[in-house]
């Protein structure tokens, strides 16, 4: 993924954690890049789930 | 320092690691695809972490080519080999401790000119490197074109064109990672003035070095102070005749060398480029090059962010958000529809009294907790994100980072600080914990008060400019309330904290289009996120609130808080939005937005209300965050101060407004 504030690229696991033991919640799940450490908003689930079937398609073409 | 031991050949010097693979480093500036490169080098098997003794982070991945395996390192993005920042010391450090087999130098073709001098660095060290120019496709777009093969033939070492996202040249780099590197033997020199001081340096030294001899006595010059005490170590007693003869150098040039050499450095990469770029005759300016450059200068700048905030924290967020969305979901489809069918029915099948207060009452958790969080916060949080998104996307934040910069500077901060305040028109807690990214704790201190204070988080921002919008002077004395706050506190804590205010220095992604599905994600995410979190607090609050009304409790306070009320100027009413404010912002500002819908306030006792709910007590979470964050003392001193000072500037705007009428 690409930070949206100083446009890093980098892997979503790659991101600083930080918000886990944020004491009004359990943790806001946003992804800290880990150069400049702005909280990007993760990919949902479901969009994860299409560009993999969309990339699987495109190989097997 | 031990890794600087003997160095031998290029093909001695290629490390093995535990695995038995030869290591490739990547190395080159933030932004030019490395970790997309890495990526598609590497694949699955990736392991990050942290540099030993440091908190900077390290990937590293295996990939096979013919059978061989190969360790790839994607090491911190650096701008020269003379480090200034941590990044670029552990990047150095990765060079010199692992003798990598390969150094693949990735640079962007559309800053070939900017780039290249770091190249020079490498091969001057007599570095295995191979050039990788990425980002061809896009430097094509906009007209430039670069000869390869002559690039190659000047610089002495291979070169490769790419287009890393695209998987283009992704082969060939495989490829080069895979043949047999060798030692790039400098085809270029410096003036003879020049190469006269580095000469009389090397001959100086007597030890082995990984790096270049050369190298090594331009750092020396440089004043770099690791390489001096590698020196020393090496040279033991012949040192103090280096260090002379580095001194006498440095001396005679007045400490221009860095000037000198950069200037040397920049002519030969002219030198290079002469014939192997070409940038179009009327070079194409793209509309998104010229339109960031405005967007960093002051005179151009400051307008365009008025239009930005107007158009789209105004006119989106304000009126169409918080003001047609909410008039319809909260008016319409809540008190018209939803809530009188909703309490028919618990009225029907709840027998109990209390309960029915519960669900459906005053403070009920259906008709006040789901209303609020539904009808009003949803659809402002909603606009605000989508508004919020399209920036994100289009680069211009850091834009924003760098036009800030010179206001920030006078208030102790530097442009790095607009993460922590742009995230806080988000939601301040999170703001706040983001603000241990910056570099000095006095930095940290004044950030954190002034998101505690005059950053309100989007959700009461949208409330309290729908709000205000119906009466514009009052949207405007809210705005300059808060703006001349901001900058007033900010000098004051600048003066008051003590420190020295750090540099700033930021490498700006290209600005682009905004992508619409790019766009939709971040809002849906950040939306989900939100809701999930506000939705569980509202109804909290709404119990709590519930409890205060049957035990009275919460008459009580209303009860204790009315004379204060009474001197801003508000009608005792107007406590409960301060003590809804105080379990969330956008809560209060909900509460206010009740209380003006129900005719209870004027413009003027709108506007003071609204300066002070802004200014007002950090919700619990922040408050909690800046315990944490600074420590019990800080957070406690932070919280008195900021409460003080809300209801002391409301105590005086309101004097100010009935002295002067003008509300
Ligand atoms: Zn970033």
């Amino acid at each position: 993924m690409r930070c949206g504030f100083c446009g890093h690229e980098f892997e979503e696991h790659e991101g600083n954690v930080g918000c886990k033991n944020c004491p009004m919640s359990s943790g806001c799940k946003m992804v800290k890049c880990p150069r400049c450490n702005y909280e990007n908003p993760p990919e949902p689930a479901l969009i994860k789930g299409l560009k993999k079937v969309f990339s699987a398609k495109k190989k097997t073409n | 320092m031990s890794f600087f031991k003997k160095k031998g050949s290029c093909h001695e010097a290629a490390t093995v690691a535990a695995s038995g693979a030869k290591k490739v480093a990547l190395v080159g500036n933030p932004n030019v695809g490395k970790s997309v490169l890495f990526n598609a080098l590497t694949g699955a098997y990736v392991t990050v972490s942290n540099y030993p003794g440091t908190s900077v982070e390290v990937s590293r991945g295996s990939t096979a080519i013919n059978g061989e395996e190969f360790e790839i390192i994607d090491t911190p993005g650096m701008y020269s080999i003379l480090p200034i920042t941590e990044e670029e010391r552990v990047a150095r450090e990765i060079l010199l401790t692992e003798r990598p087999h390969l150094v693949l130098h990735v640079l962007d073709a559309r800053n070939l000119e900017r780039m290249l001098p770091m190249t020079l660095q490498l091969i001057e060290a007599e570095l295995p490197v191979v050039l990788v120019v990425n980002i061809m496709d896009e430097a094509a777009r906009m007209g430039l074109e670069i000869d390869i093969p002559l690039l190659s033939k000047r610089l002495g070492i291979p070169v490769i064109g790419a287009a890393t996202a695209k998987k283009i040249g992704v082969p060939e780099i495989r490829a080069a990672i895979a043949g047999s590197s060798s030692c790039a033997v400098p085809p270029f020199t410096y003036s003879r003035l020049m190469e006269g001081d580095i000469a009389e340096i090397c001959q100086s030294l007597r030890g082995e070095y990984i790096l270049s001899k050369k190298a090594i006595a331009l750092l020396l010059l440089q004043d770099d102070a690791e390489v001096a005490n590698l020196v020393r170590e090496t040279e033991g007693v012949w040192f103090p005749g280096v260090q002379t003869v580095v001194r006498e150098k440095r001396f005679e040039r007045r400490e221009s060398f860095h000037l000198d050499l950069s200037m040397e450095r920049k002519a030969i990469v002219k030198g290079i480029l002469d014939g192997a770029f070409k940038a179009p005759e009327k070079r194409v300016v793209t509309l998104a090059e010229r339109f960031s450059r405005w967007t960093v200068r002051p005179a151009t700048g400051i307008p365009l962010l008025l239009i930005v905030l107007y158009f789209g924290l105004y006119q989106f967020v304000g009126v169409f958000g918080a003001g047609t969305l909410v008039d319809f979901l909260e008016g319409k489809v809540f008190e018209e529809h939803f809530n009188p069918w909703i309490i028919e029915i618990v009225k029907l099948y709840v027998p109990w009294g209390m309960l029915q207060e519960l669900l459906v009452g005053e403070y009920g958790i259906i008709t006040l907790g789901f209303r609020y969080a539904v009808g009003i916060i949803l659809p402002i949080v909603a606009t605000f994100f989508l508004f919020f998104s399209v920036l994100e996307d289009s680069g211009y934040f850091p834009r924003l980072a760098l036009l800030v910069d010179r206001v920030f500077k006078t208030m102790g901060l530097t442009g790095r600080a607009v993460i922590p305040m742009v995230l806080g028109f988000g939601c301040d807690t999170m703001a706040t914990m983001v603000t241990r990214t910056l570099e000095t704790v006095r930095e940290r201190v004044i950030a954190t008060v002034l998101l505690a204070l005059a950053i309100p988080c989007s959700a009461q921002l949208g409330v309290i400019m729908s709000l205000l919008s119906q009466t514009p002077g009052a949207l405007l004395t809210w705005g300059v309330c808060l703006l001349l706050i901001f900058l007033l506190v900010g000098l004051l804590a600048a003066k008051v904290v003590p420190g020295e205010t750090p540099m700033f220095y930021m490498e700006i992604p290209p600005m682009r289009l905004p992508q619409f599905g790019n766009v939709l994600t971040k809002t849906y995410t950040r939306m989900q996120w939100y809701f999930m979190e506000i939705l569980p607090l509202f109804i909290l609050a709404s119990v709590l609130l519930w409890l205060g009304k049957i035990t009275h409790f919460f008459e009580k306070m209303i009860e204790a808080m009315t004379p204060v009320m009474a001197s801003l100027g508000l009608p005792k009413e107007s406590a409960v939005a301060f003590i809804f404010g105080f379990f969330r912002r956008d809560y209060g500002a909900a509460g206010l937005y009740d209380l003006q819908t129900k005719g209870l306030l004027n413009a003027r006792q709108l506007t003071v209300a609204a300066v002070t709910l802004t200014l007002f007590i950090p919700c619990v979470a922040q408050f909690l965050i800046m315990k944490k964050e600074r420590g019990w003392k800080v957070a406690i001193a932070i919280g008195l101060f900021v409460s003080g000072f809300a209801f002391g500037s409301g105590w005086l705007l309101n004097r100010f407004l009935l002295a002067t009428q003008l509300l």
